[in-house]
């Protein structure tokens, strides 16, 4: 049983990035939510290494942030480029 | 072994008492540096105070009118003692702030951590997320944690204290907290673990905690949000990493 | 000189006692009008505009009599003595350093949101969405324009110096006109700005700080015209002329703060 669990969920998160080094991690979170969509725009959603800004979105952003953010996308009206 | 005779027993104070007035128990190297600077800092105040109240009793008790009559009319300044008095504290306002700024900066250090837990102000509840491990349908771990009423509470549960839904973390593990607000200013604060972090709306603050021992661990919103500002406490357990991914699997 | 020398066959000190006024009662309760009008204007209660433009004409009323008293003890009791010119000097300078110390703090608004832009606008300035202005049109020409009256100034206090009459009511002159279209052309500017008030801490900053510039840059344009009103009537002489040389003071700070939205705002704030 605790064999299977220690297997199942590997306990592991988004690492320090030295670009935000301080307290203040907003940034932390938004880069990578912003780089993940770049980067399936640029190479496919099935594009294993993008998976790595997913993770660290999931793990960094609030929840609500990231279902606005989804939204502002669906609406157009996300401020920031998406492009690649 | 001698844990295990009831009398050598060590309980922990994990939480507030009655008529309080020295620290709770340490649960993390943190809050033991922050005992520690507390320590330091606390001897030079008693060396200060001891001699600040010893001159000044000393002129209260020998200079009144009546002891000593003459007034020293020239005598207005004296420069040793004036360069005494001036480099003194500034040598040990330098040996407070040496300690000091080294706790700081441990304090604000989040190098590796290995689980992350998002912690969300709100009027009046803490809500937290645990999205490290998130599921097919992507969906992750996500509860809100409010108070228990005094009516709910059963023995040994503490009155204004005890949540719903306690902060479960592993002991013994690297923990990344990411805090913020939904609506105006809290601040998550659990003295056992010397942790007190503003939750800002829009701001994201950082901040690690280190869980040296199970237990439970409780706190309070430390910055007034509000009405019920002093009814959304913070309850932390701390337990062994198997029983940690048990009930994230159970979740 | 002479007028101080007559005033002390009369008293033995140089300074004057103000006689009883009511200006600052009436001014102290106009601007309490002016700005809670403001605040009922802008909340949308009834009759708020008209209490405003109520409270705007009373201020503006009370402090035209007020200049006007000011005026008349300077200018025909000769109450304006070396030590109390020294005394306004002061006062004058002072003023201006608060007023510096009122737009430092708009442009540390407008550097705290430009040099990290927060990841609500988009993290970018200027924010994603918003087309700022080109600095090289309208605003370099206003530069010219506010560095060129700032000069013809010089020259008209210069002539006034030297006692050359025509000299100095022409340069004033040109001051004011120059100082006229360069706010004409502000307005044409904000009727054409792509952007409002409201278009994100931008739009904020960018109309807080030129708005509160053009403001100023309309009460130094009054204080010249007064300048140029009391050139015409021979109020001054070539050595006592301090309301002149006030506004001068007051239009060079004008020029610099310009120098500084320019530089800041226009230029480095829109790439």
């Amino acid at each position: 049983m605790s064999e299977d669990l220690s297997s199942k969920y590997i306990l592991q998160t988004a690492g320090f990035d030295a670009r935000f080094p301080n307290t203040n991690q907003t940034r932390h979170c938004f880069q990578n939510y912003t780089d993940y969509f770049k980067c399936i725009a640029a190479k496919g959603e099935d594009f294993a290494p993008c998976k790595q800004f997913k993770r660290a979105y999931n793990s960094l952003c609030p929840n609500e942030w990231i279902a606005k953010w989804d939204d502002q996308r669906e609406n157009g009206n996300f401020p920031a480029s998406l492009e690649p | 072994m001698l844990q295990n005779f009831s009398i050598f027993k060590t309980i922990f104070n994990d939480a507030p008492q009655p008529w309080q007035l020295g620290f709770q128990d340490s649960a993390a190297p943190g809050f033991t540096g922050i005992v520690e600077l507390h320590n330091t800092i606390f001897f030079y105040l008693v060396v200060i105070s001891v001699g600040v109240f010893w001159v000044l009793g000393s002129i209260i008790y020998y200079y009144n009118s009546k002891k000593s009559p003459i007034v020293h009319k020239y005598l207005n300044h004296g420069t040793l003692i004036e360069l005494i008095w001036t480099i003194t504290p500034a040598l040990i306002l330098i040996a407070i702030a040496f300690p000091s700024f080294r706790l700081l900066y441990l304090l604000d250090e989040v190098i590796s951590p290995t689980i992350t837990i998002k912690v969300v102000g709100h009027q009046w509840y803490w809500s937290y997320e645990y999205s490290d491990y998130v599921n097919e349908s992507g969906e992750s771990i996500e509860f809100d944690s409010y108070m228990l009423p005094e009516s709910d509470l059963e023995l040994g549960q503490f009155r204004l204290l005890d949540v719903d839904n306690k902060v479960i973390v592993p002991v013994d593990t690297h923990i990344r907290l990411i805090v913020t607000g939904a609506d105006v200013i809290h601040s998550w604060a659990v003295p056992s673990l010397g942790i007190k972090i503003d939750a800002v709306p829009g701001r994201l603050n950082q901040t690690s905690i280190l869980a040296e021992r199970a237990g439970t661990f409780y706190g309070q919103c430390s910055e007034i949000c509000g009405v019920w500002h002093g009814f959304m406490p913070i309850a932390v357990e701390a337990v062994p990493v198997q029983d940690y991914l048990a009930w994230i699997d159970s979740n | 000189m002479n007028l101080e020398l007559l005033r002390l066959n009369l008293q033995f000190n140089p300074y004057h006692l103000v006689p009883q006024s009511p200006w600052p009662i009436l001014v102290s309760f106009s601007l309490l009008a002016y700005t809670q009008s403001g605040v009922m204007f802008m909340h949308g209660y009834p009759y708020g505009g008209a209490l405003l433009t109520l409270g705007f004409i009373l201020t503006t009323f009370g402090m035209v009599l007020w200049f006007r008293d000011i005026i008349k003890e300077a200018t025909f009791e000769g109450a304006h003595t070396t030590q109390v010119q020294n005394g306004l000097v002061i006062g004058f300078v002072l003023f201006i350093v608060s007023e510096a110390f009122a737009f430092l703090s708009i442009f540390w608004a407008f550097f705290h949101s430009a040099l990290s832009p927060a990841i609500e606008i988009g993290g970018c300035w200027p924010p994603q969405g918003i087309t700022a202005l080109n600095p090289f049109a309208i605003p370099l020409l206003n530069t010219i324009l506010l560095l060129s009256s700032g000069a013809f100034v010089t020259y008209g206090h210069h002539a006034l110096l030297q006692g050359n009459r025509k000299g100095a009511i022409s340069g004033t002159l040109i001051t004011v006109v120059l100082a006229i279209i360069f706010t004409a052309l502000q307005g044409y500017e904000y009727a054409q700005a792509p952007f409002t008030i409201a278009d994100s801490v931008f739009g904020s900053a960018f109309f807080c700080s030129t708005g509160l510039h053009g403001l100023h840059v309309i009460i130094g344009t009054l204080f010249i015209l007064v300048g140029l009103f009391r050139i015409i009537n021979y109020h001054f002489t070539t050595k006592h002329h301090l309301g002149y040389e006030a506004s001068i003071l007051y239009w060079h700070f004008v020029d610099v703060v310009w120098l500084f939205l320019f530089i800041a705002i226009y230029y480095w704030g829109s790439n």
